[in-house]
């Protein structure tokens, strides 16, 4: 079937089967490669996009359920080339190893700043909950998020 | 120094952040086709038949492959060095599965989900054999060949392995205290978030070029080399991305499966595992089962030591007969002791396959030690900090076992610094609560190696050269595993030239370009791939002040290569840029500014770690929650601190996991791998992880770059027993068996009541 979908800000029309899944149609169909896959269970967060600014597991998704809403993959992120302050505060701070589950944290990261633009260390350590990493820690990416969502005055005396 | 000791960002950070870097899944090559495997739902049986006729009809199914149509050659698949004399006992698909998740079959087909839907179809016919998946009844019923019928024999003990010196007995006799344990460590998946995955490419003139994230390209190609039978040049392996890996991609799986689908179809194919297949069918951390006991003095002093530990290989050898060869080869390393015998054994079970795991075998051999140690302590009445630094070995010590020197070994600043600035006194002697939740606190100390110097063959190459554009080029076989690999290269070749470090193109490993080298394992890149770097950089430098001397009509002696520049060391506005001087040595130097080093080490020392951390332990539901982490290592001048950093957290992360979540708990009626899925193995999220505090000491290490040594796989081993020691602590048990899960913890306390009451 033809389905109308919104990705990054694009209107697209797009042939799917009725069973698809969200991660596999932009994987596959979209070339949309930095959604990852790293179990199809929904546990570790890999390939979470935005829909309607709300982080979900596209793995857990049907592609009929994007109908209508507004999906954001990493990709969609950069501005004219020009990362998006988490994505840049990942780099700067260390936050990025192995870089398989970076696009999914970001995602996460950016729902929450999304919805509330300065959270607590708690709340961060609470957005990333189903997101695994097995590089970092998570500390590192933690500190990247806090740091994404200061000024860069505060930046400096804050670390 | 300008660039060594900073936190330069992973060179990779943005391609990795912006989502447009391709891993090995996000390839599409035209024509290509897609594998799915099916795995052995029985942990041993033989194969009487199996029926494709089903799934070869199914539209879009291009090929199918079993044991009946593919090589019956046998390999290793632990070899790194194209002759290495291991026990071949793995082929592409057996007419006998050996664990549940071995690989019965294949199918190729045009898209994934017509392969997976197809390799469902296949209707297999198993006559299903006795097995085993205990260490201790594997290792109980030795020496008894288990399927005569098949060669090779699987037979019990894999190895069998004695390092003794000193006078062990003698010790034993005139001890003041001797303490013993029984410890089990548990078989783990490495849980990198990219499963595993390969690429093959038929070319048309025959050769057969594999992209793979794994962690020696030579080590894939004489491999699949040798399971196809071809001659190794007809073998390229390219490095791809990788998504973690953590040891689990170190010996290839995928990869000769993969190479001959795509040299029978003549088309690339892609094979790719989920999760469940990662987990069971590839490699884990070898279990093992360790008794040791240990002889003090009345003062705490180690008098000596004797251990026997079990190793669980699984149902294929692979290097199981290494990883207990490890083992024994920290004994003596990190406290002096005079005496010590240890056996060791290496078994096959009807389990998934053993393999390389960050920590190889440290992260058993501590976990079996440095809990015992504990224990002693408690018994000798002494703090365990004070027991450790009576007894931890000093700089420049020999090793007992005839091993290489522990180099500068800076172990005892680090339980110093770190028992001062985790408040260990006050912290041990704090009532550990009266009420439901107890608190309790414990250390560990740990060592790795530094490459394989003293153990096996050990070399690097490095090619580099300067570009005609003035950049550098370093061509040696790297892996970057996700660790920082290539930006801490370019760190050091950076400043030994005296160029900045962007202007260090440093391409990953490439059979096709790069010499040999042994590939990203035990511990040997930061290390021994760093010092040939650098002595490469040196090497070059010389060179180009060379010819620049004819350019500046100077001596090199009197000429400086600062920031991409040449100046002389007299004065004067003159500069000559890196690119300028390409220009010039093209046009009028006699030969090209490149130099090729190969290089062999002569040391191996010991990269060191104490951690300390605190628990809280829920007495009614047995569940452990770690609060406060401390990590100080010396891993002698850091290369890159933030990337150093990274590692040890993430090591932290990995540890806790071995201490208190990850097992892949097999069943002991069946043989089902229990923790087969990300929903049934437990890996620790972002609010669980802990607080931490990351310390280096100052320390150099002159045998390494700038004073450099190895870090990513000691970050992991002192964490573990650190978190068992503070849990036995808190609540006064000997809890000794990984993981320990809070059916364990209950179990322990269930016991410890009931011993108070008898």
């Amino acid at each position: 079937m033809k389905l109308d979908l919104n990705i990054n800000g694009e209107d697209l029309e797009v042939d799917v089967s009725g069973s698809e899944l969200l991660s596999d149609v932009l994987r596959s169909k979209l070339d949309l490669t930095g959604v990852k896959e790293g179990c199809r269970e929904g546990e570790c967060g890999a390939c979470t996009v935005l829909m309607d600014d709300m982080a979900v597991n596209s793995c857990l998704v049907l592609a009929i359920q994007a109908t209508g809403r507004r999906i954001v993959t990493v990709e969609g992120l950069a501005q004219q080339d020009a990362l998006d302050k988490i994505q840049e505060a990942f780099v700067e701070h260390g936050a990025i190893q192995c870089g398989y589950c970076s696009p999914g944290m970001i995602m996460a990261a950016k729902a929450l700043l999304l919805r509330e633009p300065r959270p607590t260390r708690h709340a961060i350590r609470d957005a990333l909950a189903g997101n695994l990493c097995r590089c970092t820690g998570y500390l590192n990416i933690i500190k990247a998020i806090e740091a994404a969502l200061l000024p860069p005055r505060d930046r400096e005396e804050r670390l | 120094m300008t660039y060594i000791g900073t936190s330069l960002p992973i060179s990779s950070g943005t391609p990795k952040a912006s989502g447009s870097l391709a891993y090995t899944g996000d390839m599409k090559l035209d024509r290509m086709l897609h594998a799915k495997l099916l795995l052995s739902p029985h942990p041993h049986a033989k194969i009487k038949s199996i029926d494709t006729a089903k799934a070869a009809a199914v539209p879009g199914v291009i090929a199918i492959f079993s044991h009946e149509n593919t090589p019956a050659t046998y390999y290793n698949s632990a070899l790194w060095i194209a002759e290495q004399d291991f026990v071949p006992d793995e082929r592409l698909f057996s007419p006998v599965v050996r664990f549940v998740g071995d690989r019965v079959a294949a199918v190729v087909a045009a898209d994934e989900a017509t392969a997976e839907h197809a390799a469902a179809l296949i209707e297999v016919d198993y006559e299903e054999l006795p097995a085993v998946f205990d260490i201790e009844e594997a290792f109980a019923a030795r020496n008894v060949s288990r399927d005569p019928e098949t060669l090779p024999i699987y037979e019990n003990p894999i190895s069998d392995m004695t390092v003794e010196y000193g006078n062990t007995d003698e010790a034993f006799a005139r001890a003041h205290l001797v303490v013993e344990d029984r410890v089990k460590t548990p078989k783990t998946h490495h849980c990198a978030i990219e499963n595993h995955v390969c690429l093959a490419v038929a070319e048309r003139d025959g050769s057969i070029t594999v992209h793979t994230p794994c962690q020696s390209v030579f080590a894939v190609k004489f491999i699949v080399a040798k399971a196809l039978s071809l001659p190794d040049d007809r073998i390229r392996v390219i490095k791809a991305p990788t998504g973690g890996s953590f040891g689990g991609k170190s010996e290839p799986v995928l990869e000769p499966l993969c190479a001959f689908f795509s040299r029978v179809t003549k088309r690339p194919v892609m094979l790719q595992l989920d999760r469940y297949g990662s987990i069971v069918s590839t490699r884990t951390r070898n279990a093992a089962v360790g008794r040791v006991k240990t002889a003090f003095d009345k003062d705490g002093k180690i008098l000596a030591r004797d251990i026997q530990a079990i190793g669980d290989a699984g149902a294929y050898r692979s290097g199981g007969n290494m990883v207990v060869g490890a083992m024994a080869r920290r004994l003596g390393r990190l406290y002096k002791i005079g005496n010590q015998r240890f056996r060791g054994w290496s078994v096959y079970t009807n389990t998934p396959i053993g393999g390389a795991y960050r920590g190889y075998g440290s992260s058993q051999i501590h976990a079996i030690t440095e809990i015992n140690l504990e224990h002693a302590a408690r018994r000798l009445g002494m703090d365990p900090v004070e027991l450790r630094l009576k007894n931890l070995v000093e700089p420049f010590d020999d090793d007992p076992a005839g091993g290489p020197s522990v180099g500068n070994a800076r172990i005892i600043e680090c339980v110093k610094e770190g028992a001062e600035a985790f408040d260990w006194k006050n912290k041990r002697n704090r009532p550990r609560g009266d009420g439901r939740r107890k608190r309790g606190v414990g250390m560990s100390c740990a060592t790795h190696g530094n490459g394989h110097f003293g153990a096996y063959p050990e070399n690097a190459a490095a090619t580099l050269s300067l570009r005609d554009d003035g950049g550098l080029h370093l061509v040696s076989p790297l892996h970057d595993l996700g660790c920082g690999t290539v930006t801490i290269m370019r760190q050091i070749v950076a400043e030994a030239v005296g160029a900045s470090p962007e202007m260090v193109a440093v391409p990953e490993a490439d059979t096709g370009t790069c010499a040999f080298d042994p590939g990203s394992r035990a511990s040997r890149v930061t290390y021994i791939v760093g010092e040939c770097a650098q002595e490469a950089s040196l090497m070059l430098k010389a060179k180009i002040l060379e010819v620049a001397a004819l350019a500046f009509n100077s001596s090199p002696d009197d000429l400086t290569l600062k920031d991409n520049q040449i100046r002389s060391n007299y004065g004067g506005d003159r500069r000559m840029s890196l690119r300028e001087l390409a220009g010039f040595a093209r046009q009028r130097s006699p030969e090209d500014i490149s130099v090729t080093h190969h290089f062999k080490p002569r040391a191996n020392p010991g990269s060191y770690a104490a951690c300390f951390v605190e628990v809280e332990v829920d007495t009614l539901t047995g569940l452990t929650r770690v609060m406060d982490v401390l990590a100080v290592h010396d891993i002698g001048q850091p290369i890159n601190l933030t990337l150093a950093e990274g590692q040890v957290h993430g090591g932290i992360h990995m540890g806790i996991g071995y201490a208190l979540l990850e097992d892949l708990d097999i069943d002991p009626d069946t043989g089902q791998t229990k923790g087969n899925s990300l929903s049934r193995y437990q890996v620790l999220n972002a609010p669980e992880m802990p607080r931490v505090q990351v310390l280096f000491v100052e320390s150099k290490e002159t045998t390494g770059p700038y004073g450099g040594k190895a870090l990513g796989e000691v970050a992991t081993v002192p964490m573990a027993p650190a978190i068992v020691n503070a849990v036995n602590h808190a609540l006064g048990t000997e809890l000794t068996e990984l993981p320990l899960t809070p059916e364990r913890v209950v179990a322990g306390l269930v016991e410890q009541d009931e011993l108070d009451q008898a």
